[in-house]
């Protein structure tokens, strides 16, 4: 492919009304290569938290793309992320999801490593014949180029060219923060895996996890079971769901951020649903009244390419993999304040099973219809979506009054009643990806 | 038959009903075999090895302490207005290997099953199998068997697309 082709699947002519994104860009096979190599290799994905490799030895396995990663606390207390593969024959290390170990051994030849990454043992080393140039071979786990932590959150990049962590998550930091300064202790995933997938390309997911639009029509029926246990005698109450339709009338809007970031924020009419409003005292103590009231918002976040931070019932982090251009692999987490109260951990777990999991009664009618999309997008005579129009009169550039008043610099703002259901919120996510594949193409350089 | 295999196989009769009201969608039928404060759990795996063990501080699949959040179910499927549930996926449980894990009592049996179930996408027009075993408390309630207690383990938690009670 060319750069010049990049145009036949996005359409970004706003100055003209336009915004339109080809059904190729979610089904076409080149795309899966050229996303893999120019966006998944070459920007900051989310590895772990810090919580969960509090101590000295602990690990956790995870993925950048197609790569399988070690990320350890080392014996000084550093964090380090590795390839997690054998430099003998390829294979993969560490074979669990966590734990604690000082050495991580190969079970194929036993060659061993211990948490910086050195290699410590070749096994029957002194025997094996080895010539001089083996010897003067570098033997060590490689190392993931970049690891960057924010707040908690431990990022890693297999491209060294990529801007400092914080520089990269810009002026979203504002809304990472909410999510993350929760509690005065950090925060933590509750245990137990959430893992799924779907037929369908990974997009889906990121758009949908900042679409408002599709509510009142996808979770029809939550909605209908949410109406059946508003009188309090009936349903699922332990979950203490929001009542959607609350929302419809709600105040809304959304923030794009450059490096592809966006956030979607809705009015919370209910905030005495938030698991964190029994603790809302200390939290406006700590952070202030501002973040506080944000806290208890609705907001749902894109940080490009395919880590979403959402507030919508409770907080998730959600991390999505492209297996395929059209199969996908999703990792739901639970993301809780340390230090939690019993009662509010176990509201937040209902809450959380309720709407996000899949096996829940939002998450499955989501996932459904990303497959419904996927089929149709084989469809000859569909051209382009229209899926990316609505809000675009009413967005404004650059920082409007709220997000002045937030203190962030968005790269525009939209401002609006529930019912805009913006889908302007799309935009930075598309012309990011068209510019760092338009990059990878060209070879010039994704970041100054 | 002696009085405790008799009670076993009432207590299975209510595990292989439990399977087929699923597979027949009757819905009615198989909330009615769950007592109102029962409790219906499926815990996940915390890791490779790991299952977790408490639902108050642990993340399940699915855990309701009574029967609401098993009538919220079928709730939305009679909307008919869920994607995931319509048209609704089909399913064959096979259940087995149901044994006894004390000692039956007239009033109370604590049973364990193998489960596996086919389930059948109409709309991917594909198949899965989600298999596992299960925990079972029975009661003796107005002299009919009732599921006090389900806990529900799945084995293979890679989940293709998803989940519901009927797959289980």
């Amino acid at each position: 492919m060319d750069i010049s082709q990049l145009r036949q699947y996005i359409d970004d002519r706003p100055e003209q009304g336009i915004f339109r994104v080809h059904r190729a860009a979610f089904s076409d096979p080149e795309l899966f290569e050229l996303e893999q190599r120019y966006i998944f290799d070459r920007t900051w994905q989310f590895l772990a938290l810090d919580s969960e490799i509090a101590g000295p030895h602990d690990f956790v396995t995870a993925s950048i793309g197609r790569t399988p990663v070690l990320v350890t606390r080392d014996a000084q207390g550093e964090v380090r992320a590795f390839a997690n593969v054998c430099r003998h024959k390829g294979s993969v290390v560490c074979r669990e999801e966590r734990g604690n170990a000082k050495h991580h051994v190969c079970a194929y030849h036993g060659w061993a490593y211990d948490t910086s990454g050195r290699n410590v043992y070749i096994k029957d080393g002194k025997e094996g014949g080895y010539a001089a140039a083996f010897d003067a071979e570098n033997h060590d786990l490689l190392p993931i180029a970049r690891v960057g932590r924010y707040k908690g959150l431990i990022f890693g990049s297999l491209s060294p060219a990529v801007p400092a962590l914080e520089a990269f998550l810009g002026e979203l930091r504002f809304f990472i923060d909410l999510a993350m300064e929760q509690s005065p202790q950090g925060m933590e995933f509750v245990p137990g895996r959430a893992t799924y997938t779907y037929r369908g390309n990974w997009k889906l997911q990121m758009d949908n996890g900042v679409d408002s639009y599709h509510l009142t029509s996808t979770h029809r029926s939550f909605l209908t079971v949410q109406e059946r246990r508003r009188g309090g005698a009936e349903g699922n109450q332990e979950a203490r769901q929001f009542d959607w339709s609350k929302r419809l009338s709600q105040d809304s809007g959304m923030f794009q951020f450059r490096h592809g970031h966006t956030v979607g924020w809705v009015n919370q009419a209910e905030v005495e649903k938030r698991p964190i409003y029994p603790r809302i005292g200390e939290i406006r103590e700590r952070v202030g009244d501002l973040r506080a009231d944000w806290m208890l918002k609705l907001r749902n976040i894109v940080l490009f390419p395919n880590i979403q931070i959402a507030d919508s019932t409770s907080l998730i982090l959600r991390t999505f993999r492209p297996l395929a251009a059209d199969r996908t692999e999703m990792q739901a987490r639970c993301l809780a304040p340390i230090g939690e109260p019993a009662e509010q951990r176990a509201w937040r777990l209902r809450q959380f099973e309720d709407f996000f999991n899949a096996s829940g009664f939002a998450t499955p009618d989501d996932t459904l219809v990303y497959e419904d999309c996927q089929a149709g997008y084989g469809a000859q005579p569909l051209e382009w979506l229209q899926g990316y129009y609505r809000g675009m009169t009413i967005v404004e550039p650059g920082a409007s009054p709220l997000a002045r008043s937030l203190g962030i610099e968005p790269v525009s703002s939209l401002q609006g009643s529930f019912k805009v259901q913006n889908e302007a919120v799309f935009h930075p996510l598309y012309r990011e990806w068209a510019r760092l594949i338009g990059c990878g193409l060209s070879g010039e350089e994704a970041y100054q | 038959m002696s009085g405790g295999s008799a009670l076993l196989a009432a207590g299975e009769e209510v595990l292989q009903r439990e399977g087929v009201y699923l597979d027949q969608q009757q819905w009615d039928e198989w909330i009615a075999l769950f007592a109102p404060d029962c409790e219906y759990w499926v815990p996940t795996w915390t890791s490779d090895r790991t299952l977790a063990t408490d639902p108050q501080r642990e993340l399940s699949h699915i855990y309701y302490s009574n029967r609401q959040g098993l009538e919220d179910r079928i709730v939305r499927i009679r909307t008919g207005r869920s994607p995931a549930s319509t048209p609704m996926p089909r399913t064959a449980h096979l259940v087995t290997a149901i044994l006894a894990l004390e000692p039956p009592t007239p009033q109370r049996l604590r049973l364990r099953s193998t489960w596996s179930c086919q389930v059948f996408f109409p709309r991917a027009r594909e198949n899965h199998t989600f298999f596992g075993y299960a925990h079972y408390e029975l009661v003796l309630r107005d002299s009919r068997w009732t599921i006090q207690r389900k806990k529900v383990v799945l084995q293979n938690d890679y989940i293709p697309t998803m989940l519901d009670v009927y797959c289980i």
